[in-house]
């Protein structure tokens, strides 16, 4: 088991290194560089030259590789070019925007899919499977970010139940019960819109999981003995189907931040998908850097997790 | 003379149909009334689109015209005009056209990336597979869109040509996979050993022999990422890092909805172009599904 | 000399484990295994399954990696050059196992027979057809064949593609893997006649690899039995048959079913007397790893493994 484990934890280490080599070099292509943005542009080149020098532009890759990796390691993005101020001052309201949205979306997520999916695997074949399956059938070819235009377009503007920007009402407080119902308020929509579409995976996996389950020996061999059908669901189908849903979260959270870059631009929420689009858009690479290696963190934190907890729960994946 | 009788008959045999990949699966889909409907929709649209922009002419609809801008749909304009006074159901048509050109483009190069990879990792195995699939793990793990718009956003001379390449870069690894994980069983089965023993070539042996025997779950694989490559392309452009505004596509006519006034008043612009990506893409889902039933239902000798 | 020698021949798999993958152990596969084939006889290779028999002809045949020894076909070693030597390739040749999935599904028979002629012949179109003509007529199926794919043949008329195949170039040694095996009783004794009628014609050697002890009785000159990749017991047929000399082969002719009822006293007494060999004496025949003891000869042609018999 711990050698599982250990040996996923391995694999990661290159995967992060590379990663990072990856976003150093694409930064590095990206147009201009830290100076850029400071330098008073009347100055004349040499000085420019002489300022390079200093800063270290002008040593090998691997050095300024090195520095630069070991201030990230410390939380150090360096400064924005636009903001002039620090990458990592920048980051933190838009992360915890962009973390509880995310994670208000994975609880809607699991919200809709296990009642779902147990009903349409429990009673297969029959209306409700029907249109719990059309659903998912149509969830699965339906690219977010044109549902959540329609939604953002039905539920925002033509019924104007929900806020269309934003993640708090101005003017209010924080702390406040009102400042967070706000909050709530502001973040539902997206998030509804993100799990409906994110959950139709795993909908349709419990609901074959569990007819599965239901076919195997060891349920025939419960109904046998009398147990209720409630108890056969409850006590033996449901714990065997359920317990890989929950390892399944490490690679939501992965597709969620993908998804974020779209929910956040539609719904004008101030996050860090929207921040990536927007420092992109304004040449302000230091926080596109940033964003970039924060995402691709998450993405390889979320598959390790679930595949550590898969491979608890389902020792099936270890041999692989 | 026994042989030259029988060369006769042999001749006639000869027409006689071969269970290739595609022949397999259009047998199965033949039966599916759903499939078939889409198939058929898919084809009226593909034929309408590539039809009917041979005889627009683009930069007339792309041109600039500030004295009809965002008109509603009206006989002139049967969807109205963008905020330059561009004709919307033009720009769809031609849009369409595009978006399923670089959507194919994109499934070829990377299905053709696919197979090559994929095949010689599981026809070899050991080494050379470990560190392929270290390799795509590499590039499943990184955070696709961002990398895709950092790309789109750094590279020089944008082109449409450009943007099909850096989507290819980062979506062929999960054919890959596909493609690898039954070379890998199909490798093992003795008609592979029986080449070697023949005295046939390792290339010869994989995309002679091994090959073929992949070609239903290469077509079914290609359709289901066609459907999503649409989808990809038209995020990117809706995003702005997709087709440039000048050679409209579905994503394009949608990225006006990032504007709230374009968004709540004038639906024409977009909501078009959102339902016609919904519909292209259920359809070519409907096809893809629909062959992949008919192909695991009975793991044929296709 | 030997038309084919095989000395001590191994073939270890790795085992892969611990957190890096590395190898912490060898299945030995194959374990020190020496023979000598003589031109146009059959050597039969038996062994229960796992007991490294196809393992050992599909060494020889280059589709697994040696670990050590060498094998010399006519006189030149060919250990290193199994795949690439093109006179080996040619003049070896492989009957596999199941009929199913040794034909290709996507060929039609023309192109699974061309396939050899292509690799190693360059002949016009009309010369290859009519080579393939040649190869139906001697397996005995129809030329309309020809444009048939293999699952519109019967397990047996697919096994004489599979031999069609093997002979189409020619080759002097055909390494068998039990090629009946797959077949329907019924259908078995026809294919192995049909083989003896074509190494009768065209002088083959033939090492058949099988399990069926009455099979092999009947197609083989001389034998080898295997057990945990070695060898038991080696020599000429009627002496592993008639004169079995250690338990494990005493056990395995003495599972034969004899279709005689005069017989079934003498059966009976012969297996009980076996068995009872075999509880009392199993440390005499095996080491402490269950593993049996090298070979020592007890005649000319006749080899045993035992500890402290023969010479």
């Amino acid at each position: 088991m711990w050698k599982f484990i250990v040996r996923r934890i391995l694999i990661m280490i290159p995967q992060l290194i590379l990663l990072s080599i990856l976003i150093f070099f694409l930064a590095g292509l990206m147009p201009g560089d830290a100076l850029s943005g400071q330098i008073d542009p009347s100055l004349d080149f040499e000085t420019i030259e002489k300022k390079r020098e200093e800063l270290g532009f002008n040593d090998p890759w691997y050095q300024q590789y090195g520095r630069w990796i070991s201030g990230v390691v410390q939380g150090d993005f360096g400064i924005s070019f636009r903001h002039k101020v620090q990458v990592t001052e920048l980051l933190s309201e838009r992360m915890t925007n962009t973390l509880w949205l995310s994670l208000l979306s994975l609880v809607i997520t699991y919200l809709i899919a296990i009642p779902l999916g147990v009903i349409s695997g429990r009673y297969n074949d029959r209306i409700a499977d029907q249109l719990i399956t059309g659903y998912t059938y149509i969830g699965f070819a339906t690219p977010l970010f044109i549902f959540a235009l329609l939604m953002v377009w039905f539920f925002g503007f033509y019924l104007d139940w929900f806020p269309t920007g934003g993640s708090v009402k101005p003017g209010l407080t924080p702390g406040t019960f009102s400042y967070f119902m706000s909050k709530i308020h502001h973040m539902l929509l997206p998030a509804i819109s993100m799990a409906l579409i994110a959950t139709v995976g795993t909908v349709q996996y419990l609901r074959s999981e569990i007819i599965d389950t239901k076919q195997k020996d060891f349920i025939l061999t419960a109904r046998a003995k009398g147990a209720s059908e409630s108890r056969v669901y409850n006590r033996h189908i449901f714990r065997n189907a359920l317990l890989p849903i929950a390892a399944f979260f490490g690679y939501e959270m992965a597709a969620l931040i993908g998804g974020s870059i779209f929910v956040e631009t539609i719904f004008s929420y101030p996050g860090m998908g929207q921040l990536f689009l927007d420092s992109i858009n304004l040449r302000d690479y230091s926080v596109v850097t940033a964003t970039v290696l924060i995402f691709g963190l998450a993405t390889i934190l979320g598959s390790l997790i679930s595949d550590i907890v898969l491979s608890l729960v389902d020792p099936r994946i270890r041999i692989k | 003379m026994e042989t030259n009788q029988s060369s006769v008959e042999i001749e006639v045999k000869e027409i006689e149909k071969s269970p290739s990949g595609l022949r397999v699966v259009w047998r199965e889909l033949k039966k599916d009334k759903l499939a078939m409907a889409s198939l058929l929709l898919l084809i009226l649209i593909a034929a309408f689109v590539y039809g009917v922009s041979w005889t627009l002419n683009q930069d007339e609809i792309v041109k600039v015209d500030l004295f009809a801008i965002n008109e509603p749909p009206s006989s002139e304009y049967w969807l109205g005009t963008d905020y330059g006074g561009r004709d919307v159901f033009g720009q769809l048509i031609i849009g369409t056209k595009n978006s399923l050109t670089i959507g194919i483009l994109v499934t070829l190069m990377s299905g053709f990336i696919g197979i090559v990879v994929g095949i010689i990792s599981g026809y070899f195995g050991g080494t050379v597979d470990n560190i392929m699939m270290r390799i795509v793990d590499f590039f499943m793990v990184l955070p696709f869109l961002m990398i895709v718009i950092v790309f789109v956003a750094i590279v020089p001379k944008y082109t449409v040509t450009n943007f099909s390449l850096i989507m290819t870069l980062f979506l062929w690894m999960g054919i890959t996979r596909l493609i690898r994980s039954r070379a890998l069983q199909e490798g093992e089965l003795d008609y592979i050993q029986a080449s070697k023993t023949l005295g046939s070539s390792h290339i010869k042996i994989m995309f002679t022999q091994l090959l073929p025997n992949l070609s239903s779950l290469i077509i079914v694989t290609m359709t289901l990422n066609l459907a999503a490559n649409i989808g990809i392309e038209s995020g990117l452009s809706f995003l702005g890092f997709g087709f440039p505004e000048s050679t409209p596509s579905l994503g394009t006519l949608l990225s006006y909805a990032r504007n709230p006034q374009v968004l709540e008043h004038r639906w024409w612009i977009w909501l078009p172009a959102a339902l016609l990506i919904l519909i292209l893409m259920l359809a070519v889902r409907n096809v893809g599904e629909a062959m992949k039933r008919a192909t695991d239902a009975r793991q044929r000798r296709g | 000399m030997a038309y084919l020698e095989v000395n001590d021949l191994k073939v270890h798999f790795p085992i892969k484990g611990g957190i890096f993958g590395r190898t912490v152990d060898h299945v030995k596969a194959v374990d020190g295994v020496t023979m000598r084939i003589e031109k146009g006889k059959t050597y039969g290779l038996v062994g229960e399954s796992g007991s490294g028999k196809s393992t050992t002809g599909r060494a020889i045949m280059g589709l697994n990696k040696i670990t050590a020894g060498n094998i010399i076909f006519d006189g030149k070693d060919v250990t290193n050059e199994r795949g690439t030597r093109e006179d080996f390739r040619k003049d070896v040749q492989m009957i596999f196992q199941d009929p199913y999935s040794s034909l290709n599904p996507r060929k039609r028979v023309y192109e699974i027979l061309a396939e050899p002629l292509r690799n190693f012949e360059k002949l016009s179109k009309s010369e290859e057809k009519k080579r393939i003509y040649e190869l139906l007529e001697i397996v005995g199926l129809s030329p309309e064949s020809i444009y048939k794919y293999p699952h519109q043949f019967s397990g047996g008329q697919r096994q004489r593609i599979g031999i069609a195949r093997a002979v189409a170039l020619q080759p002097k040694l055909i390494i068998a893997d039990e090629p009946v095996s797959a077949l329907d009783v019924s259908v078995q004794a026809q294919v192995l006649n049909f083989m003896q009628q074509i190494q009768e014609e065209y002088g083959l050697t033939y090492i058949f690899i099988g399990h069926d002890l009455g099979v092999i009785r009947h197609v083989c000159d001389r034998i080898g039995i295997m057990y945990k990749g070695r060898f038991v017991e080696e020599g000429n047929t009627d002496e592993i048959f008639n004169n079995p000399q250690h338990i494990y082969t005493k056990r395995l002719v003495s599972a034969i079913p004899d279709i005689d009822p005069r017989n079934r006293g003498k059966q009976i007494n012969f297996r009980a007397q076996v068995q009872k060999e075999y509880e009392e004496s199993f440390s005499d025949y095996f080491d402490e790893d269950g593993l049996v003891y090298p070979l020592r000869k007890i005649s000319d042609t006749h080899l045993v493994a035992l500890p402290g018999r023969g010479e």
